[in-house]
């Protein structure tokens, strides 16, 4: 389980702060699949971020009964002056994952092929996108945190993450942040609306995405 | 909750990864690598030590010039580019908290490390190459020798978390800290020994905590002909309160640290 408990989080630019948390409470289950629905800025990366413990929140608490994976995107995670195989090298030492297992995991998942021997800043968003996936499902977790990246690269690319998230992996917990209400409403056990700083539950995800779709 | 054990396992494994990827990201895998860190120091180290002996001749306070300029410089080049490595070192690895067993100090220590080994190795390598030619005395005492560059790196630590949050909190902080690094020389021990000021001038050098360290590591060279004056307890009295500000000013930055 992954609590949180009346999460505040503001943001200042210059003198000015500005609230984006105000009081989220929300658990996610062993193996429960939870979708963060919301309009552009109402939030979604902010909490994933919290969750995932990237940044901290002003108040409230977050109580992690179970591993989490960081937050699954474009860019976190990785450094962009190394290679992607000392990206591999470093993600393996830091979680204490066998090496072999990982970059033959990365190499296989992510096709880059002799990309992974380039820094990272000379990737594609979409090669980023593949090495970012590849890392975060080479360790396991018991919960997933995702951030809008499951559309990217081409099908085939999109085909393997789909097996390997959501086949493989379908008894993980898995917090969602997407626009994509195919997903959402393929994937998800339970949907959340972010709207003024405060998490909206629905009964069903139906409802959440009808109510999503009227915003 | 992990136990002790894990916790120190995991801290080992994070530090040591930390330090590879500090060390590929600095100096690549081309050529001389790691050792790079060394090449500052020395060339500092060996062309001061130069100057000063064209300009004021083969002695200077009854001891070899070149290695008591060597022995100077080097724990101050140590502490100006320990301390300039921490300004702004929490926004440039933002990417790093991605990862929950990375903690901001580890950051710190990681890049306090590396310059503390790669100062020490220059220092070890200078004193032999000198020590061969007959420049550099034998140590009169190891054991102060060590003693004295273990206070000095307190000392640089100790600044180096407080200039490193602060560094965060405030602009103007980040560009002064070159300038006030620079200030510190007089108060880094490095071109004086504390007997040969006058008692004024002593006074006011011994409250640097890094004079002490100097102090003792110039008595562990050249033994008591340069009638050290250092304290035990002072330096740590200093040093300790600061880090202890410095670990409470790095987590304030920590909750604050906005990441992309």
């Amino acid at each position: 389980m992954i609590a949180c408990q009346n999460l505040t989080k503001s943001y200042r630019s210059g003198h000015v702060r500005h609230q984006v948390l105000k009081g989220i409470n929300l658990t996610v289950q062993r193996g429960e699949k939870v979708a963060l629905l919301g309009r552009n800025g109402a939030g979604k990366s902010t909490l994933i971020k919290q969750l995932g413990g990237v940044e901290l929140p002003d108040r409230g608490r977050i109580i992690r009964k179970m591993t989490n994976s960081w937050p699954i995107g474009f860019s976190g995670g990785f450094q962009g002056s190394l290679t992607g195989y000392d990206n591999a090298r470093f993600i393996a030492r830091i979680y204490g994952s066998r090496l072999d297992a990982i970059k033959a995991f990365v190499e296989d998942f992510s096709e880059l092929g002799s990309a992974l021997r380039r820094p990272v800043h000379t990737y594609s968003s979409g090669m980023r996108a593949r090495l970012a996936f590849a890392l975060s499902l080479a360790i396991e977790f018991d919960c997933y945190l995702i951030d809008e990246v499951i559309l990217v690269g081409d099908a085939n690319f999109h085909r393997k993450c789909h097996t390997e998230l959501f086949d493989k992996r379908r008894d993980r917990a898995m917090v969602i942040a997407s626009h994509d209400m195919q997903i959402v409403n393929e994937v998800c056990d339970r949907a959340v609306i972010l709207r003024d700083g405060v998490a909206h539950e629905f009964a069903s995800v139906e409802e959440a995405i009808a109510v999503y779709n009227a915003l | 909750m992990p136990s002790l054990r894990q916790g120190w396992d995991i801290q080992v494994r994070v530090i040591s990864a930390l330090m590879v990827r500090e060390l590929t990201t600095r100096f690549g895998r081309e050529n001389i690598g790691f050792l790079w860190v060394m090449a500052e120091p020395l060339l500092f180290a060996v062309l001061v030590g130069l100057l000063w002996r064209m300009m004021k001749g083969p002695t200077d306070y009854g001891v070899d010039i070149v290695p008591f300029v060597a022995s100077g410089y080097i724990p101050l080049v140590l502490f100006r580019s320990a301390v300039s490595r921490g300004v702004k070192s929490f926004t440039a690895n933002g990417s790093l908290m991605y990862h929950r067993q990375i903690k901001v100090l580890d950051l710190l220590l990681v890049r306090f490390l590396i310059e503390l080994i790669g100062h020490m190795m220059a220092y070890l390598f200078i004193a032999s190459v000198l020590g061969v030619l007959g420049f550099f005395p034998l140590p009169h005492d190891v054991g102060f020798l060590v003693l004295g560059w273990l206070y000095y790196a307190l000392f640089t630590l100790s600044v180096m978390l407080v200039v490193a949050a602060l560094s965060e909190l405030s602009e103007a902080i980040e560009k002064i800290v070159p300038v006030v690094t620079y200030l510190m020389i007089p108060f880094s021990g490095a071109f004086y020994i504390v007997s040969a000021l006058s008692p004024a001038a002593a006074s006011v050098a011994l409250y640097s905590p890094a004079v002490h360290g100097m102090e003792m590591m110039r008595y562990g060279i050249f033994g008591p002909s340069i009638d050290p004056h250092f304290d035990y307890i002072y330096p740590v009295g200093f040093c300790l309160p600061c880090m202890a500000l410095g670990l409470v000013l790095c987590r304030m930055v920590r909750k604050r640290l906005v990441i992309e």
